[in-house]
């Protein structure tokens, strides 16, 4: 925990010095009718959607998008950088997870207004480094990827799936199968996602194993993560929830893609809940 | 005094350039109230190209990169280039003001003509509409000053001058090429306006002079491959101590551009970082081209001719001084700026020891872009501003340490040439890590300030 800083992180040598290339930016969006000329005090904040490991904005407009749409919020979705339609698949053995933060970062300030951001799984840690220099309206963690790094889970995943976490040491993508990120779906659906997942970027997972800051975060956090996640076990969600001073909520019988598992509309109440009564 | 209008805890912030707009911003987001005002009838101060006091001309583009000019949290679009140009900047601001809700809390066509203190270190902050000439007083806790160092010229007199027969003009009138095209021009001074108006007379007038009082380094915009100055950046992050980045910077120079003294400009009679860095590529070649025939400082003017210190003259249609601007804070007495002469003396360039409730932003001179430390100056500020409201002796606390610094530069350990020019000159990266202590400690003594904050 001593690596967590709560301080404002002035100094970005890395990014001066050596700023990330740009690459072509998938970005999905449904703005409700109307919503652009209501008064900006009272209209509803626009969301923006982070996607995890291998996934991309798809995921998010299968079910979420119309259905938070449909409550009156603008939302957005962004494919990170060699992911879904976005471009960058030929560099993704070099891409890194600042390169991520930079694509989340230009959708931003293309946005109207701040977003509340709502990050999945690696899309949660994500969202966190950009939630360390910019300030959104509120930051909802799904499932997140440990922010103490994923390193203590390797063991784990050693010896529970050998060849899963050669693989990923050799730089090839986590495998991710049906029974890991869905609970109940049908076989032929939970097919088909698993069939759109991409690769992954080498260099962004081994940053996963690792220990990240986080900036002094002015904004609502939600944390919700599930005693079913067969990806993010419970430790992992309780310490980042403990980082920011909350309590995870807990939504017992989804899986770790709680925006495509049965129960979605469940999973999706409980942060649009929360957007509404606190962002 | 009945009809001053009480605006509590408040902040005002005077000017909407980049360095007001980001102290708004940061005001705004850390759950103070704050007022922006802005005499002229748009945002972004010099980027905002027909403003009275905008100083970019038609062909300006930045002479920094991004990555360090933008604001942090507000990166400029992918789609602009490296250097972008003054109306995409312009547009940048724009779109930064409507992203953060900056609009609903800006006065435009509001200029400040007076802030004058008030009972337990309060501000009264009087405007004037600049359409209907009306006058307004309001009261605040505390009041930012950010309007600008760029604007107000700095006119030389040399002997004769009032005998010159051509036009004499500053930078400050120079908007396009119009002002030389066909005629015999001097430009005078080697700030990096003086050099882009050297070269664009170069391309459009029939003559062009171009004195300097001394040599300079003339940095391309692009070595290697790259833009030098995150090269530059690289080499400081790297810590590379001043002396190996002074022989780097001067090999690289030789290696690209060449000797100075072959292009007939002359030997520059200082060491590199210890003047304000000038970024220009085509200067020298121009000068290779014959176009730009580099002289000395000027000694007279005698009717249509100047003669210079190496005993030459040149007959000259118009002068363009390109001497550079000095900070003007008319609205305000000047004992709270804590002034040596002609220039504030502050803490961090920042705070005044005069008075805790007053905060000046932009009075700096980077030897990089400048965005990124208008943004953390506004955020020391804003942070400070929220401490008062909470804890008002923890912040005079921290107030009485920063003070007590008053005066310490940041000059990445080179001695600055003593000019006009290098008032406010900062070495950035020194000087962010500075800003950056002094926000863990005052972020330190405010964990409330966090969960306040929306
Ligand atoms: C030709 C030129 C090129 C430059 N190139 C670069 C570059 O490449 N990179 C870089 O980082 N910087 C560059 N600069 C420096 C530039 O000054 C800064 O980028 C920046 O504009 C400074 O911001 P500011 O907010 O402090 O001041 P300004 O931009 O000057 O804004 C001050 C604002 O305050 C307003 N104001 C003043 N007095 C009052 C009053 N009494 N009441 C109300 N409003 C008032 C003014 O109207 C103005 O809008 C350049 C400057 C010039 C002149």
């Amino acid at each position: 925990m001593s690596r967590l800083r709560r301080s404002s992180k002035v100094m970005r040598l890395w990014d001066w010095s050596v700023p990330p290339t740009s690459a072509h930016r998938e970005v999905l969006s449904i703005v409700p009718e109307g919503w652009i000329d209501a008064p900006r005090a009272t209209r509803k904040p626009p969301i923006l959607f982070v996607h995890g490991l291998a996934h991309g904005a798809w995921c998010w407009r299968e079910h979420w998008m119309p259905a938070a749409a449909e409550r009156g919020f603008p939302v957005y979705a962004v494919s990170l950088r060699g992911h879904g339609d976005s471009g960058g698949r030929k560099r993704l053995g070099r891409t890194l997870l600042r390169h991520y933060v930079h694509d989340v970062m230009q959708t931003i300030t293309e946005l109207p207004q701040q977003p509340v951001l709502v990050g999945h799984s690696m899309g949660a840690l994500v969202s966190q480094l950009v939630a360390d220099r910019y300030s959104p309206r509120g930051l909802a963690l799904l499932t997140p990827a440990p922010i103490q790094g994923a390193a203590y889970e390797m063991p784990k995943l050693i010896r529970k799936r050998p060849l899963d976490a050669a693989k990923v040491l050799a730089g090839g993508t986590l495998p991710l199968r049906a029974e890991q990120l869905f609970t109940g779906l049908d076989e032929a659906t939970a097919a088909r996602y698993v069939d759109r997942l991409g690769r992954e970027s080498p260099w962004a997972q081994y940053e996963l194993l690792l220990p990240h800051r986080i900036g002094p975060v002015r904004c609502p956090v939600l944390v919700v993560g599930t005693p079913d996640d067969r990806v993010v076990d419970e430790k992992a969600v309780e310490v980042t929830a403990a980082a920011y001073g909350v309590d995870p909520v807990w939504l017992p019988g989804i899986g770790h893609d709680l925006m495509l598992d049965g129960g979605w509309e469940k999973a999706l109440s409980v942060v649009l809940d929360w957007v509404d009564e606190r962002c | 005094m009945s009809d001053v209008i009480d605006r509590g805890g408040a902040w005002a912030v005077v000017g909407a350039g980049p360095h007001g707009l980001s102290a708004l911003k940061n005001l705004l987001q850390l759950g103070l109230d704050a007022d922006g005002f802005e005499r002229d009838t748009d945002l972004g101060g010099n980027w905002n190209f027909h403003a009275e006091n905008s100083r970019v001309y038609e062909s300006t583009h930045l002479i920094s990169t991004k990555p360090f000019t933008q604001f942090p949290d507000f990166p400029m679009p992918d789609a602009y280039p490296d250097y972008p140009s003054h109306w995409q900047v312009h547009r940048y601001f724009r779109s930064y003001a409507e992203h953060f809700g900056l609009l609903d809390h800006l006065h435009f066509n509001s200029e400040v003509v007076s802030v004058t203190p008030a009972a337990d270190q309060r501000w009264d902050v009087t405007m004037r509409d600049r359409e209907t000439g009306d006058e307004t007083t309001r009261q605040y806790a505390g009041v930012v000053i950010a309007n600008g160092h760029n604007w107000w010229p700095k006119i030389p007199q040399y002997p004769g001058q009032d005998t010159f027969t051509g036009e004499i003009k500053h930078s400050a009138d120079y908007k396009s090429a119009d002002v030389v095209r066909g005629k015999r021009v001097l430009v005078v001074g080697a700030g990096n306006t003086g050099c882009d108006v050297a070269v664009e007379s170069a391309q459009n007038a029939k003559e062009t002079f171009h004195s300097t009082r001394r040599g300079y380094y003339y940095n391309p915009k692009y070595a290697f491959g790259r833009p030098s100055d995150q090269t530059a950046d690289l080499l400081l992050a790297l810590r590379l101590p001043l002396a190996l980045r002074r022989v780097m910077f001067k090999s690289v120079l030789r290696l690209t551009v060449g000797d100075f003294e072959k292009f007939g400009l002359r030997k520059p009679d200082h060491e590199f970082f210890e003047t304000h860095p000038i970024v220009n590529q085509q200067l020298v070649y121009y000068v290779g081209h014959g176009d730009i025939s580099p002289k000395p400082d000027i000694a007279r003017f005698d009717g249509s001719t100047v003669h210079f210190e190496d005993g030459t003259s040149a007959e000259i249609d118009v002068v363009v001084f390109c001497t550079g601007y000095l900070a003007h804070f008319p609205f305000l007495d000047d004992s709270y700026l804590n002034l040596d002469g002609d220039h504030p003396v502050l803490a961090r360039q920042i705070f005044t020891p005069a008075t805790p409730t007053l905060a000046v932003s932009g009075l700096i001179q980077p030897d990089s872009g400048q965005w990124t430390i208008a943004h953390w100056q506004g955020m020391l500020i804003a942070t400070y501003a929220a401490l008062r409201a909470q804890d008002p002796q923890a912040a005079q606390r921290f107030y009485d340490a920063m003070v007590a610094e008053t005066g310490v530069r940041f000059t990445g350990g080179a001695e600055y040439k003593d000019s006009t020019r290098h008032y406010y000159e900062i070495a950035h990266q020194e000087y962010l890590r500075a800003i950056e202590r002094d926000l863990q400690r005052i972020e330190s003594m405010t964990p409330s300030v966090m969960a306040a904050a929306r």
